[in-house]
């Protein structure tokens, strides 16, 4: 009997239900056209006559820093998780990387499939432990993680601490890659992470995380498994960021603990994801831009580009702390809204009953 | 059949007895009431039936099974939602979305549906249908691309139960439906609440400070005090009750 709530109850297809679904498919189309032309540009950019090969290694950095900030998006934006020490994923997926390199001679691709499956086996382990925590104390936990790899990195012995790891040539599908080819291995596994962090915020799961994030009583009450969900999003957010950490090592052919075992890549991460925007899928896209940017454009006063840093987070967070995505979205966003609501709205409803007058407030 | 028995419930917040020995047996199919003045319990209760509150003793049975042990997310999947006294939505996210988080019993496995494999997409306009089927019986049609944000308290409390009804639950924790609702918006809701346990068979335990709507929808009533049970019997039996009148409205004078 309990099936007769949706089985007997089917709603009549109306008119407005199917004007709101032809709405959303044609804003879908719309994101679906912007985001291709980008990667097309993407895709063209190292052609253009007048690009030369440090702008195309630059570009495939800013590339890494994106991916490296999806990561952290899927937790503090979506999860509600807030991650300041992602930079230890980055480190994982690196020196995951790059010891299979140095002693197996894996290659570039499945050097980064091992960089982000080991690192989202550590992001699962420290999901079950950081069950309980919520809010600053998840900060404060993250924090201590990536100090925790940095002290690991500098000071076990295969890692080989200050003195770094020095590697061969990448390879892919045996042909060895320059920048350029690097470029292009980079965009292409941007391109597979924004597939797939579109397709899994827009599903079941993405909406438990959600749920998560708004309100862990109703999520759990509705049947969301937090332990299971929060692992996920620990693991997944893991991955990805270790993915781009493997591309991070790979590309210089070289990792130290010099730079693997401090907290600066976790700050980067966390700027970029909290400038960017984390809770949009293209907040990552300016945060990492805006990350990787900063301090090539400052190359002479590096302590600058950490102050500019730290004024651009401060700033976001006083004046849209949604970050800058939010801000160039909510327009669009508005207008939207507005066309849904009249397409909701049309007359095949019109006998419906009126909003029940809601006291309280 | 009994649908959900709770025996010798009791609860302790350091010095504070919440739930003092408290048992209760809701009927299927029913509507059974719990009442009682402010800070009698109810609520505290409701979290230990619906598995957020852990208990010092006593024992819960869920159509005579055992669920001492019970996480609250796998209640849904026994078959029991409930509702939150004050509103437990996702105020960015819209109505529709909201109402979804509702069906997530039906699912299906999670890493087919991350990847929106065809019959994850297929599995999801399912659940799609599902809540706007619950949502045209709450007459939310029109709210449903709206933020729940931007909706008045009314629709807002009729989204948190359309969330629970989207389900699916053979039976509902009614946490307050109609507080802070003017008569208007009350009365609406509870016509929802007798139409849904009457058509669609939905047992529900029901806490309320809105006596008229409690004497009206309940079959039977509980009344607590001070974290125990203090009477129990039909509306009638409850509202004649000398120890209820005194709990209410205090001992007659001399």
């Amino acid at each position: 009997m309990v099936e007769s709530i949706t089985t007997t109850a089917a709603p009549a297809p109306s008119g407005s239900r199917a004007a709101v679904a032809t709405l959303k498919n044609t804003f879908q189309m719309q994101n679906w056209v912007l985001a291709s032309l980008f990667f097309a540009a993407c895709l063209v950019f190292p052609l253009l006559p007048f690009v030369e090969g440090w702008m195309v290694f630059q570009g495939a950095f800013i590339i890494i820093y994106i991916m490296a900030a999806q990561g952290v998006s899927i937790l503090t934006g979506y999860t509600g998780l807030v991650t300041v020490g992602h930079g230890a994923f980055l480190a994982i997926g690196a020196y995951t990387a790059a010891l299979l390199m140095k002693y197996t001679g894996l290659s570039v691709i499945p050097g980064m499939i091992a960089g982000g499956l080991v690192s989202a086996l550590f992001g699962l382990a420290l999901g079950l432990v950081f069950l309980r925590l919520a809010g600053a104390f998840m900060a404060i936990g993250t924090l201590g993680f990536a100090f925790f790899i940095g002290a690991i990195v500098n000071n076990v012995p295969i890692f080989e601490g200050r003195t770094g790891i020095s590697l061969p040539p990448n390879t892919v599908f045996g042909f060895e890659i320059d920048d350029f080819g690097f470029y292009y291995v980079a965009l292409v596994t941007l391109a597979l992470t924004t597939l797939f962090v579109h397709s899994l915020i827009r599903s079941g799961v993405g909406r438990a995380f959600k749920a998560l994030r708004d309100s862990d009583k109703a999520a759990e009450s509705s049947g969301v498994n937090r332990l299971l969900y929060r692992t996920l999003a620990f693991s997944i957010s893991a991955f990805i960021t270790g993915v781009a950490g493997a591309l991070n090592g790979l590309i210089v052919n070289y990792i130290s603990a010099e730079v693997y075992g401090d907290i600066w890549y976790s700050v980067d991460l966390l700027v970029a994801a909290v400038v960017g925007g984390s809770a949009m899928l293209f907040g990552p896209f300016l945060g990492g831009f805006f990350v990787a940017m900063v301090p090539f454009y400052l190359e002479e006063l590096a302590d600058f580009a950490f102050i500019l840093k730290g004024v651009a987070l401060i700033a976001v967070l006083v004046l849209a702390p949604a970050g800058v995505a939010e801000v160039v979205a909510r327009p669009v966003r508005a207008w939207r809204q507005r066309k849904l609501l009249e397409a909701g709205e049309s007359p095949e409803l019109a006998d419906a009953p009126g909003p029940p007058t809601g006291g309280g407030s | 059949m009994t649908h959900l028995r709770c025996e010798g419930i009791t609860v302790r917040f350091g010095g504070v007895m919440a739930c003092d020995n408290v048992s209760i047996e809701v009927p299927e199919g029913k509507i059974v009431g719990l009442i009682g003045p402010n800070g009698a319990g109810k609520t505290t209760l409701f979290n230990v039936l619906s598995r957020f509150q852990e208990y010092e003793s006593g024992h819960i049975t869920y159509r005579d099974q055992n669920i001492d042990r019970k996480k609250p997310h796998e209640m849904i999947r026994l078959g029991m939602a409930r509702t939150f006294q004050n509103l437990n939505l996702f105020g960015e996210q819209s109505t529709l979305d909201n109402i979804l988080i509702g069906a997530h019993r039906h699912l299906g496995n999670p890493l087919a549906n991350m990847f929106s494999l065809p019959g994850a997409r297929r599995n999801e306009a399912a659940l799609v249908d599902k809540a706007l089927a619950v949502a045209d019986m709450l007459h939310l049609n029109h709210q449903l691309d709206k933020p729940v944000k931007s909706l008045s308290y009314g629709w807002r409390k009729r989204v948190e139960l359309a969330r629970a009804l989207a389900a699916e639950p053979e039976m509902i924790l009614l946490d307050e439906p109609v507080a802070g609702c003017n008569d208007e918006a009350a009365a609406e809701l509870e016509e929802i609440v007798r139409h849904v346990n009457r058509n669609l068979g939905v047992t529900m335990l029901l806490v309320e400070h809105d006596m008229s709507m409690v004497m009206k929808v309940c079959d039977y009533i509980y009344v607590i005090n001070f974290g125990a049970n203090l009477a129990d019997g039909t509306p009638a039996e409850v509202r004649e009750n000398a120890d209820v009148i005194a709990a209410y409205l205090g001992e007659p004078t001399q």
